[in-house]
């Protein structure tokens, strides 16, 4: 029989050693491999995006033919009503204000319809479905979860838009073949629907039974337990699938792009009229990969990079105010 | 003597098993009545038949007689959430809501309908004062309950007990979980509350039992083996099993 001792000798620890130093350094590569995509993604975003407001391009317009275009106006950019203003062709005339608006009108409702489908599907599953329900509506879920993001767009491009046509057609109105803010904001619910439910199954489930057993012992109901004791204890888990849930929601461009319409100008807030976001503005008529019009779209990333960032820090925020307080 | 729980034949049992044998058992009406016994023996399943706990458990049947101010607290028609109202429970393991002092005490007259703010105010004052806790919290009252000590936090949880004027308040090893100090203010705490309430609990602390109560019942393996005055089972327990574990031989 060998001892551990013959082992453990001085070679077998220095041979260990260099395999351990050998395996720090492939970690290390790695990390800095997608370290510096991460780096490069942005630099090359940034340098593209900020070219518009910097250089003069040249542009091709109908009435003039080829004209040198003045740089685009940052400020007019980030508050303009209107992509492309009067011309007929190419011009620095490109305003994502009302996109952005739009955006975080289609984000709000989107999340206000979902939010609470979402919470009480999690709740029913955590806490109220028997055990094999449960799982079955717990493997739909995360099925659901990875549909991909053009699934949802043709399938709110063939049922959506039909539905917001059929409900237009009770008021009388004609709407652009139901691409419509209701049709994007439907499409983009449902699509995040998965993500916050999945997260607030998770922290509905873990919440500590011993509260639930106090609660019970008081006299509440089961409904009550559920809504007063349940949700407020599984407050931070719930916010943060809904951070989830608006992370993807602006970001998402393909199905949102499919649906929205794709708005040129002003802010809508008739339902059944037509949007833009920042992803569908910078998605839909690219025509060339080089020249002003192509750029732009590199600067709207910008902008949407901010938006998340600000939105996610806010919402960030609000939640630390909201429901850190009541963490062990 | 006035009971307020008349227990006849209890059986309980968790799918085939069978924690609970055949028990009898009279509560008496503002006095301490203590559980003791080996782990395992069935304490925990005992005290939460007197609120209907084990009604959450899916296998868990139970059959027997069991009468709470002289009604069948397990007729069908008998609601479980008036006996739970009326029967409070404190928990091994402090339980505090994640919510602000004030509202877990709110907690359960708001779950009954009370929305009155000045009656709200006043149910949590009082709670808090009969719990000895109110000098401690009156000036933080929003905080979160999840940031006062573990002792003050199960005396919170026996004022959101109180807060539902409750005619009996059970507790399961109150003070298992809590240092020496804190472990004496309840046993303080539980003296004072026997003039207003019924109170049963559950400890795996003879001596805690023997300076408490006025009633201690010696379970074992599911079955009562001894049940009486305090003082005089722990002097002269009539049965050798109780004297065995008394005296520290067993368990
Ligand atoms: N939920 C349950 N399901 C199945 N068996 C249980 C359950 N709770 C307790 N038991 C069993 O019933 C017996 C009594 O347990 P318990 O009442 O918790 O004892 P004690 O409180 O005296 O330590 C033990 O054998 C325990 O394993
Ligand atoms: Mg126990």
């Amino acid at each position: 029989m060998i001892s551990i001792r013959d082992v453990v000798t001085k070679e077998n620890i220095k041979r260990k050693n260099t395999i351990d130093g050998v395996t720090q350094a492939i970690f290390m590569a790695s990390a800095i491999l997608s370290a510096s995509f991460i780096v490069l993604i942005i630099v090359f975003i940034a340098f593209k995006g900020l070219s518009p407001f910097l250089l003069n391009y040249e542009g091709y317009n109908f009435q003039q033919g080829t004209v040198d275009l003045d740089p685009v106006n940052p400020i007019s950019f980030l508050t303009g009503s209107q992509w492309l203003g009067g011309t007929l062709g190419l011009s620095s005339d490109y305003g994502i204000g009302f996109a952005i608006i739009n955006t975080l009108i289609v984000v709000f409702l989107a999340i206000m319809l979902s939010v609470p489908v979402s919470v009480f599907t999690a709740l029913f599953i955590a806490k109220v479905a028997p055990k094999r329900l449960a799982n079955v509506m717990r493997t739909v879920v995360e099925l659901l979860a990875s549909i991909p993001s053009i699934i949802y767009g043709v399938f709110g491009l063939g049922i959506i838009t039909q539905f917001v046509v059929f409900v237009a057609g009770f008021f009388d109105y004609q709407t652009a073949a139901g691409l419509s803010l209701l049709s994007t904001v439907i499409v983009l619910s449902i699509m995040i629907l998965p993500t916050i439910t999945a997260v607030s199954e998770t922290s509905i489930r873990s919440v500590d039974k011993t509260i639930i057993d106090g609660s019970l012992a008081l006299g509440a109901s089961d409904i009550q337990t559920y809504m007063k004791v349940v949700l407020t204890a599984a407050k931070s888990g719930i916010f943060a699938g809904i951070i989830l849930g608006v992370g993807r929601a602006l970001g998402e461009a393909t199905a949102v792009a499919l649906v929205s319409g794709n708005l040129f100008a002003g802010i809508q807030l008739n339902p059944l009229g037509t949007t833009a976001t920042l992803t569908s503005r910078m998605l839909l008529g690219i025509k060339d990969t080089t020249g002003i019009d192509y750029d732009i779209r590199f600067s709207i990333g910008l902008v949407l990079m901010a938006v998340i960032v600000i939105t996610n820090l806010s919402l960030n925020f609000v939640m630390k105010r909201l429901g850190g307080i009541h963490e062990q | 003597m006035d009971a307020i729980f008349e227990l006849k034949n209890i059986n309980l049992y968790y799918g085939q098993t069978q924690a609970i044998k055949g028990i009898d058992m009279t509560i008496e009406r503002n006095k301490v009545t203590a559980f003791i016994g080996p782990s395992g023996c069935g304490k925990s399943t005992f005290i939460r038949i007197l609120n209907r706990m084990n009604d959450l458990i899916p296998e868990c049947k139970i059959d027997g007689n069991i009468e709470f101010e002289g009604q069948n607290a397990y007729a069908k028609d008998y609601d479980v959430i008036e006996l739970r109202t009326k029967v409070g429970m404190v928990f091994q393991k402090p339980n505090p809501f994640p919510m602000s002092i004030y509202d877990n005490i709110a907690y359960g007259p708001r779950c009954q309908g009370v929305k009155n703010k000045a009656q709200l105010d006043e149910i949590v004052e009082q709670s808090l004062r009969r719990s000895a806790l109110w000098d401690e919290v009156k000036d933080r009252m929003k905080e979160s309950a999840m940031g006062l000590s573990g002792g003050q936090q199960q005396r919170l949880c026996i004022a959101r007990t109180i807060a539902m004027e409750p005619e009996v308040i059970l507790m399961d090893e109150p003070t298992s979980a809590l240092d020496p100090i804190a472990t004496q203010k309840i046993e303080d705490l539980i003296v004072e509350l026997k003039e207003l309430y019924t109170i049963v609990i559950v400890t795996h602390n003879m001596q805690q039992a023997a300076r408490i109560s006025d009633n201690t019942a010696f379970f074992m393996l599911g079955e009562l083996i001894e049940f009486g005055a305090t003082d005089k089972l722990f002097a002269t327990p009539q049965n050798p099993k109780t004297e065995e574990y008394i005296t520290g031989r067993f368990g």
